[in-house]
Formats: structure tokens, sequence, C-alpha cells
């Protein structure tokens, strides 16, 4: 999926994804050594967010910074505009987010700020970046699968962590009905550190990938490696 | 198309195999016991006359009395003229070597050296004091020990009787016995025992006990009532049961510093106790079960069966020599006689123990003896009414033991001496092991090689189909059937089962059944076996060919997970949330395969649906909050709003479906429209009940009668009458489950037709109609309509659990035990109200493959091998489920929840799985017959 010809692309998504394998997790231990880990379901767990949100926004100036003659020619008028129209694309995201996560079965009458805080993490993670990177309509236009992304390095890697992080969020859920009792079985402890957890998964699979094709010239069984990274890459 | 019905007979020989081998299962694993409601009287000793003629009682005194009943064998039981008031501490899993105390130990573990008081005393007043090994037998739950303490039976799993579902007991028992002589009973503690015997007890302080995390609650209360208790003198029995050391075992384990706290507790409790005991009352402490090392109990390894009983009495016990020795072994039926003995009454009807004298106060010879008799006389009265009532032990062996009761009584005349005494009690003993033994093989122990067989023919069966319905390629399957495979197979049947009859004709083996399940199951796998090899060119060419697609793998994992989670009670519990899980799961993965905004509008509409039925699902125990919370109780009448959404419902139903089945719409619209009266005339304090019941009838009448109208041809091929029978199958539904459930019928119904819209969709979506018939039985369409069938057994309100089995719906169209059908009809409507919804799923099966213009398009022949494979792949789902659940049984035999969760569910995945075959069989023959017969294509 990911082409050696663009070396530049490569520098960055290996750097950005770096920068992902170090601050989440950073981010994790920090929180977990002030002992509030079992409350990031709560509201007051925001800054979380607002860390993440800032992190996620400045990879993703770093990621475009290529297409800077891209980017200067849109700029302009239309710049409010388009902050306005991705905030309530964004908005409407998370409330999709909300109403599918409480299909699955989330508790629908009460447990909405937990539910509304996974939710938006899940935008943060999932669609973004995405926005962030190439804007509302292409942001659209490759959910509903009418472009292909095959080309674009940077925007299959975005797309693989948004998968991966559904599937972590998905696999969180497996340990919720256990009679544990413990404290990190309450909703939705379990799926926002899935999501978390499948997110920088996805990062560490990325930069394990780019390392071994770089090395996969000199030493030939890496390309094996790059194969079975590749099958955990979900695609259709 | 001769291959036709060799379809249908295949699918019938499958589901043979499938539920005669979980039936075989069942016979080992299983335990059942007939309970008798029989009551043990005694007469007064005042009321015996001196002799047959005159019943003049004041011609001779008591001892005369007593020598004349000892003297006559055929003497009816007579209450002893002692009697003692009785406190009985029941500390939960107070396993023996808690109680042992060692003061050379140096280094005692958190369970041991932590009960001095027992020891002490014992040591101190040999003659006030015993301790005793007290023998549970398996298995050892707390529920079903209890029931064996109160009536000194062997209580099984299944205690089948007229009412098995109700937890409350039946049986004889002491408290019974109490109550029934104007004695008064008072209960504190655990109210597994309010649940067992509830409206008994004087005064009952009886609290929720699953907590099994809470280690103190119910101690403490128990603490603060007791001691009041035992100042007051209006009780004759006082029952404490204390759950802290057993659930400190469920949580730590018994070598962690919180159960020495609760032994600790324990052992201050019980001086505070000993100190404040009535002179006239005797103190038994118990414990009802043991625990392995890792705190669990329920099986029976020798920690787990190893309790212990301490008794305290102020005047002395009687019993000399090697009976009264420190950890003795006895029996925990031994409790029951001997407490009546002590309380004055006769040992409880069902009681297969025997009276312990060291554990009762001093007394005369005579009185002994009468304890003896009339221990023996209430044995051979139970021995007698239980041949009556049940065949399980062989008549032989029971009239063995009846004469040999009988002699023993006679020989009491000619006891005299002490000598004597102790010889004639060692002999009872003796006997009564030996009749327990008897009961005991056939009521408690498992039959391990029959379950062993039956997995493994289990496995069997469902290997070798899951390569047939994987791996035959679809257009060999008509010439696979219409070869003599079938043919073939049956005749090896036959034969097998007169080879069995000849068999057990010669007597070279007892059990029929099972040579017949055993050797049938074999040669099936055999000759399926045979089928694989000779189509191996075919298998391998297309599963070498085939690449499949995300969302199938997906689904199939879904399906094994589903299956897989049968091993975890917790799992179970929730199972109604996990399987809407999965399969709203594996249909957003299919919605994402066809990526468009109206898949994505169906998935949700289908997430929605799903959470509708939600407030409809029931709640069991183990769940604790929505418990505690009332959430379980069914209330009898429907509320104005649920019958309005009932009506709703069914009237929507109804008028949308009805345009699409031509004439036969007139039926269901007459059977919809009885089915409204019958609840809308019903309903309220102004309802009539008996013209609700006529028109429930005339409703069922109406189905019956399109049921046989199915018969009739239809020219347009087999869906609308597959839509018939699936609309018919709802009415039925709604009519069992009652107006207050029936709306989760409809959600049913829709949730099935969004899936089937999905499909036609992704069939138009993928185009090709060349790869369409083995698209259309994929197993993943099976996997996800079976999670969804399963799932709407939660979605209607019901659970896996015993308690859970509602009988309104047998009596909503009047009392059936009055016809000659009785038991038939009663049977049929219980079976829709737990499993109608998958026999609904099951016998729309066909639909997935013959839905929409792509389906129809395709050739008879390729149509009937596409829906023979889906509907094997469907039960395969089934059988799947069913064989998970007997291997988590196996696995678990020994575990604390098997009783409660494990092995309901295992029968409750039995009536599902043929509930699905028999559906899938039924919507696969109304396929087959349907199907016009020419040859379009070959």
């Amino acid at each position: 999926m990911f082409s050696l010809n663009n070396h530049l692309e490569l520098r960055r998504v290996t750097i950005s994804s770096l920068v992902t394998c170090i601050y989440l997790p950073s981010i994790i231990t920090a929180i977990s050594y002030k002992g509030v880990l079992y409350s990031v379901g709560s509201g007051s767990s925001f800054y979380i967010l607002v860390l993440i949100f800032v992190a996620e926004l400045v990879k993703s100036f770093y990621l475009s910074s290529s297409n800077e003659i891209q980017a200067k020619r849109s700029k302009g008028k239309t710049r409010a505009g388009d902050i306005i129209k991705s905030l309530g694309f964004l908005l409407g995201i998370t409330f999709c987010f909300f109403l599918g996560i409480m299909l699955f079965g989330a508790p629908v009458l009460d447990k909405h700020e937990e539910t509304l805080m996974l939710s938006s993490l899940l935008t943060l993670l999932t669609v973004f970046p995405l926005v962030a990177h190439c804007g509302v309509e292409p942001a659209v236009q490759l959910l509903f699968g009418v472009k292909s992304f095959n080309k674009d390095t940077i925007v299959a890697m975005l797309v693989n962590n948004a998968l991966l992080t559904l599937c972590g969020a998905w696999l969180g859920a497996v340990v919720i009905p256990l009679d544990w009792n413990t404290p990190w079985q309450q909703w939705p402890i379990p799926c926002y550190l899935g999501a978390l957890g499948g997110y920088v998964l996805s990062n560490v699979l990325t930069v394990l990938k780019v390392t071994m094709m770089s090395g996969a010239n000199k030493y030939k069984f890496l390309n094996f490696f790059i194969n079975v990274i590749n099958r955990l890459h979900i695609s259709k | 198309m001769r291959e036709k019905w060799n379809i249908i007979l295949y699918l019938i020989w499958f589901s043979y195999l499938i539920l005669s081998a979980i039936l075989m299962f069942g016979h080992g694993f299983l335990l059942s016991r007939k309970t008798l409601t029989d009551v043990s009287e005694c007469v007064g000793i005042e009321s015996v006359g001196c002799d047959e003629i005159s019943s003049d009682s004041a011609a001779c005194n008591e001892p005369e009395k007593l020598e004349r009943i000892l003297n006559n064998p055929g003497s009816p039981l007579v209450c002893p003229s002692t009697s003692k008031r009785v406190v009985l501490i029941l500390v939960d899993a107070l396993r023996y070597d808690f109680t042992e105390y060692n003061p050379a130990l140096e280094n005692p573990l958190y369970y041991q050296n932590r009960l001095p008081v027992i020891h002490n005393t014992v040591k101190k007043w040999p003659e006030k004091a015993r301790i005793f090994r007290f023998m549970a037998d398996p298995p050892t739950t707390t529920f079903q020990r209890v029931k064996a303490l109160v009536t000194g039976s062997l209580p099984t799993f299944v205690d089948a009787s007229s009412n098995f579902a109700a937890m409350e007991l039946y049986e004889d028992n002491i408290i019974d016995q109490v109550t029934k002589n104007g004695g008064h009973a008072v209960l504190l503690g655990d109210d597994t025992w309010d649940r067992l015997l509830p409206g008994r007890w004087l005064r009952s302080h009886a609290l929720y006990s699953f907590h099994t995390w809470d280690l103190d609650t119910v101690d403490t209360e128990v603490d603060s009532k007791i001691y009041e208790e035992l100042k007051k003198s209006d009780w004759n029995i006082l029952l404490a049961h204390y759950l802290g050391v057993d659930h400190a075992g469920h949580r730590y384990g018994p070598n962690h510093p919180e159960m020495a706290r609760k032994l600790n507790e324990t052992n201050e409790r019980l001086e505070r106790i000993i100190e404040v005991l009535p002179s006239d009352a005797i103190l038994y402490v118990i414990g009802d079960h043991g625990m392995t090392e890792t705190g669990d109990h329920g099986g029976e390894t020798r920690a787990e069966r190893t309790a212990a009983i301490f008794a305290y009495y102020k005047n002395g016990f009687s019993g000399i020599g090697d009976e009264i020795a420190p950890g003795r072994e006895i029996q925990q039926t031994d409790l029951a006689p001997t407490v009546c003995a002590a309380l004055g009454s006769p040992p409880p009807s069902p009681s297969l123990g025997n009276v312990l004298l060291p554990l009762l106060p001093k007394m005369q010879t005579t009185t002994t003896l009468l304890h003896m008799t009339n221990n023996l006389k209430q044995i051979t009265q139970y021995l007698v009414r239980y041949g009556e009532e049940s065949q399980q032990v062989s008549l032989d062996r029971l009239a063995e033991l009846i004469n040999s009761t009988r002699d023993q009584i006679e020989k009491t005349a000619n006891v005299k001496s002490h000598d004597d005494v102790r010889k004639y009690v060692a002999d009872v003993r003796i006997l009564i092991d030996n009749i327990r033994a008897v009961f005991r093989e056939v009521w408690v122990e498992f039959d391990s090689l029959a379950m062993l067989r039956a997995l493994l023919l289990l496995l069997l069966a469902i290997f070798f189909n899951w390569i047939i319905a994987e791996g035959i390629p679809m257009d060999r399957i008509p010439h696979v059937f219409a070869s003599s495979f079938v043919p073939t197979g049956l005749i090896s049947l036959a034969i097998c089962v007169s080879l069995c009859y000849m068999g057990y004709y010669w007597e070279l083996f007892e059990d029929l059944e099972s040579a017949i399940i055993l050797t049938t199951g074999l040669i099936s796998g055999a000759v399926t076996g045979a089928l694989v090899i000779l189509h191996w060119d075919g298998i391998s060419q297309k599963w070498y060919e085939t690449r499949t697609l995300f969302y199938e793998r997906f689904a199939r994992s879904a399906l094994f997970a589903s299956a897989a989670v049968l091993v975890s009670n917790s799992y179970i519990i929730e199972e109604g949330a996990v399987l809407s899980y999965l399969a709203l799961s594996v249909l957003g993965l299919v919605a994402w395969n066809i990526s468009s905004f109206k898949a994505l509008g169906l998935w949700a509409g289908f997430g929605f649906v799903l959470s509708l039925t939600r407030p409809y699902r029931g709640c069991r125990e183990e769940q604790g909050d929505c418990w505690t919370a009332g959430d379980n109780l069914h209330t009898g009448q429907a509320s104005r709003a649920a019958l309005i959404i009932a009506l709703g419902s069914v009237a929507a139903v109804v008028a949308v479906a009805r345009r699409q089945v031509s004439w036969r719409g007139y039926g269901i619209v007459i059977a919809g429209i009885f089915t409204c009266a019958h609840w809308a005339v019903g309903w309220g304090s102004l309802g009539s009940p008996n013209r609700s019941r006529l028109l429930a009838r005339v409703a069922w009448l109406s189905i019956v009668a399109m049921f046989g109208l199915l018969l009739k041809r239809d020219r347009n091929g087999p869906t609308t009458p597959l839509i018939v029978c699936g609309l018919l199958f709802y009415l039925a539904n709604c009519l069992v489950l009652g107006a207050s459930y029936a709306p989760t019928a409809a959600l049913a119904l829709l949730s099935g037709f969004l899936i089937l819209i999905m499909i036609s969709m992704m069939m138009k979506s993928d185009g090709t109609s060349k790869t369409s018939s083995s698209f259309r039985s994929s197993s993943s369409l099976a996997c996800l309509w079976a999670l969804v069938a399963s799932y709407h057994f939660y979605g209607s309100g019901h659970h896996p659990t015993l308690s859970h089995i509602s009988w309104t719906p047998v009596f909503h169209a009047g009392d059936p035990n009055y016809s000659t059908l009785g038991p038939v009809i009663s049977f049929i409507l219980l079976t829709i109200n737990l499993f109608g919804m998958p026999m609904m799923f099951g016998a729309t099966v066909p639909l997935l493959v013959l839905w929409g213009r792509n389906g129809a398009s395709m050739g008879p022949r390729s149509q009937l091998a596409a829906v023979f494979s889906l509907c094997l792949k469907f039960s395969l789902c089934f059988a799947i489920r069913v064989l998970a659940s007997a291997l988590s049984a196996t696995i678990h035999c020994r575990h604390l929840m098997i009783w409660g969760v494990f092995t309901p569910k295992l029968i409750f995945e039995y009536g599902a799985c043929g509930a699905a075959l028999f559906g899938s069989l039924l919507g696969a023959a109304l396929t087959a017959w349907h199907l016009p017969s020419q040859h379009k294509s070959s």
C-alpha cells in the first residue's frame, strides 16, 4: 500500500506516527500516575481531548505542509468558512458516533456524559485527522468509498489509523460483561482505552513497516513481516 | 427432480443426529429425581391404646405402651415424647479443617487454628459437645445443600414434580414438621431459605445473598438479631445462616487474611452463643459444604464435600465409644432425622438418613429404639411410595431393600441389653447406608462415558456436515442427492437399528437407546465421511479457488465467538447484549461492504429495532441491579399503553403484509383480527375472560387452517408460501407471548425484513449473477440469521433460567388439560412461547436465497441446492452453539454456577436448536413442495 517512491511523504508519515507513539502513551502514563485514569469517562477529563486535538492539529499541519502550493491556492476568503464547516461536520460525526454507540448497547437513558466523551474521542482519532488533512468534502468522499485512496500514502495511513481505532474500541467492549467488578470495567473506560490502544498500535505498525521496508533491500526476509503487517490493514 | 425429497430426508437425518447426541448427553448429565409430596405423620403416645382392640389409653402407663409399640412391627410412627428446642447455625462453606486446632503449629495458614472455641469446648466437656466431619453429597452448591439438609434427601438438578419451575420446596422437611405440629421457626440470614420455604416463619429476617463480593452485610445483620432471638422462648427452631466465610472463599480463596478475619469473627460469635444458649436448646453449627483451595465449590472433590458439624448441649449427649470420636464421618442426610428427633417429630418423609444418637440428648433404651423404628418405618414408606411413582430403581432391588428394613423392624422386639442396642444401631446404620447408596447411584453420579460419547458423536456430525455444506460445489449438490447416497445412508441406519434390537432381544446389552444412538451416529459419520472422500477433488478445488471476503470471515468468527463465550458465566448472563452486539457488528460490515447511504440507513434501522427490544429484555437474578429494582416482576395484565402498542403492531404487520401474499392474505387478516380481539376483549376488569379464550381458539384455528392451506401449490414459486409461513409463525408468537410482549415479535419480523432488503441490495451492488447462488448461500448469511434468531429469544423477554418459564401461554386459550390432547397442546404452546423466534427464523431461511428478483431468476435446481446448503449451514450454527454449551457444562461440572447458569443454558440451547432444526426443515420442505418441477436449466 505504501510506496517507496515518494520519500518526502514517507518521512512525514514516519515522523508523525513516531510522534503519536510518544505523545499518546505519555498522556496515558501521566494521567495514570496522577491516579485519574479511571475518570476518563467523565467530563472532568475533557483536557485529554483538548491535548489530543492540539496534537493532531499540529500533526496535520506538519503532514500537509508539503502541499503548500495547493494550500496557498486555496487560502483566502474561504478559510474561515472551511473551519466552520469542518467544525459542524465534526459535530455531526460526533453525534452519529453517539447514536451508533447507543445502538451497539450503551445505556440509552443515562450515562450520556460518558458516551459523549467516548464518541468525541472516536471523532478526534478517526475523522478529525482526515478532515484536517484533506478538507470536509474529500473526507466525506473517502468515508463513503467514492474516492479511492490507494495512491496517497498519507491518506492510507490516516484511514488505517481510523479503522484500527474503531477495532480497538470494539474489542474494548469485550471485557464489560465480565463479573470481575474492577473499576476499569465501568462504561466507557475499556472502550476509551481500547480506542487509544488501537490508535497507538496502528501508528506503531506504520513505523515498523516503514522501517522494515527501508531495510528490506538489504535483508530479504523482512518482506515476510511486511506482508504480515499488510494483512493486518483492513481493506475491502 | 428426484433429489427434492432426498434433500429433505437428509435434513431430517442431520436433525436426528444432532438431537439424539444431545439427548444422550442429557441422560449422562442431567440427573433427575421424582419428588413426592407425602408428609410423615406420627401419633401421640397418649393416643396409643394398650392393645389392638381397645383404644382405652388410660389402662397402662407410658413405658408399657412403648414396649407394646416396639413389639408390634405394624404399628404406626409414634411421636417421641421428649422435645427440645434447636438452634441451627449454618456457616456457609465451613470446611472441617477450619475447625481443627493444633497448638503445635508454628506458622498456621490463614484458615488454620482460627476456631479454638470448638476444640476447647470438646476437650473441656466431652459429654456436652461433639465435632464430626459432615459429608456433603454433590452437587455441593448452597441451594441444593440447603434442600438436602432440610429434607434429608439427595437433591438432583431436576427434582421433577408437578411444578418444577418454582423455587418452593414441596417435599416434607424439618421446618414443615415443626410448623405442622404448632411449633414456630425463626429465620435469620440467607434468603435462599425464604425462597425455598416461604410463609413458614414466625419471624424471618432474610437478606439478598447474591452479592458474593460483600463479605459482611449479611453477617452483621444476623449478629444484630440473633442474641435477642436467643433470649426469646417462642420458637422451636432458630435458624441462622452466615455467608461471610463462603463469600471470602469465593472472592479471595481460603488462604487469605480476609478468611482469617471471617473465621475469627465466627469464633467470637460461637463463644457468645454458647454462653447465652438456653438450657433446653441444642446447638448445631454446621457447614453445608467445603471449598477447594481456590475457594470454589459445586463439585465432588473431598475438600468440597467435607464440611463440619459441631453440636453443643448443656445437659449432655448420648453415645459412647467410637461413635463420639471427634472427626468421625457422618452424612448430611442424617441431619434432618436427627433434628426432627430432637424436636419430637418423625423424620421427614423423603429423608434417607439415619438418626444419630451421639447428637441427641441422653435417653432411655426404649426411646432410643423408638427413634430407630420410626426411622426405619419412614424409610420403608418412602421406598414403597417411590417404587409406585417412579421406575428409576428396579423393582427387584426395591423389594429387596423393603424386605430387609421390615426384617430389621421385627428384630426390635428382641433388643434388651445395652450391647444389643449398640449392635442394633450399627446394623440399622449399615442398612440405611446401603439404601442411600442405591439411590445415590441413580441420583448423584454423572455418567461420564455417555457424556463423552455424546460429545464425540456431536463433533463427528458437525465436522462432516460442515465439510459438506462448505465444501461441495453448488453445481454438484443436485447430483449428490439424485444419486443413491441418501437411500444408502437410510438403509444402513435401518440395519443398525434392527441389529441393535436383535442384540437387545438376545440380551447382549441392556441399554437399547444409547446403543441405537451410538451405532447410528457412527455409521452416519462413516457414510458422510465416504461422501466427503468421494468428492474430495471438488471440495479441494472449491477451497483453493474461492477467496472469502473479510465480512464473511468476520461473520463466521462472530458466530464462533457467540458459541465460545458460552464457557463464561458472565457472558451467559449478559448474552442478550452480546448477541445484539455481534449481530449488529456483522450487519455493519455487510453495510460497509455495500457502502451506500441506503445501506447505512438500513443498518441504523436494524440497530434501532434491536434497541427497541431492549426494554422487553428480561432480568435474571444474577444481574443484581435490575433484579433488586424489581424489573423481573411479570405483571399478569398488560397496561393500556402496552395493549395499544400490541394491537397497533399486529394491525400494522397484517395491513402491510396482506397485499403481498395474494389470496393467502385473507387468512392472515382473519387470524390477526381474532388475535387483536382476543387481547382487547380480555383486557381490564371489564373484559370477559371466557370470550377472550374463545377468540384465541378461533385465532389458533385460522392459523392452523392457513398452515394446512400452505399445501396448495403456488404458481409463482415458493417465495409467497414462505412469507406466509413466517407471518403465521409471527401471529402464533404474538398469541403465546401475550399482549405485553407481542410487539417484540413484530420487531423481530422487522429486523429479519431489514436484513433481507440489505441482502438483495448487496446482490445488486455485486451484480454478477454467475456467483449468485453460491453467494446467496454463503455461510455469513446463515451465521447472521442464526445470531439474530438467537438474539430474539432474549429480545422477547426470555432468559435461560427455569424460573423464567412462564406458564400463562399454556392457559391463554383455556385450560388444555380438559381435552385428551392436553399434554401435547401445552407442550406445543410452551415451545412456541420459548423458542418461537428460532422457529420463525428457521422457517424463513430459504427466503435469504429466494428474496428479490435475482433469487427467482435462478433455475429451480440451483435454487433448491442453495436452499439446502443454507438450511444446513443455519442448522449447523445452532448445532455448534449447542456443542459449545455441552462442552462448557462438561468443563464446569464442578463450578459454583453449574446448576444455576450453565445447565439451564444447555437445556434452553437444546430447545432452541431443536426449534431451529424443525423450522429450517419446514422451510426447506415448503420450498421443495412449491418449486416448479419442470426443468428450466440444469
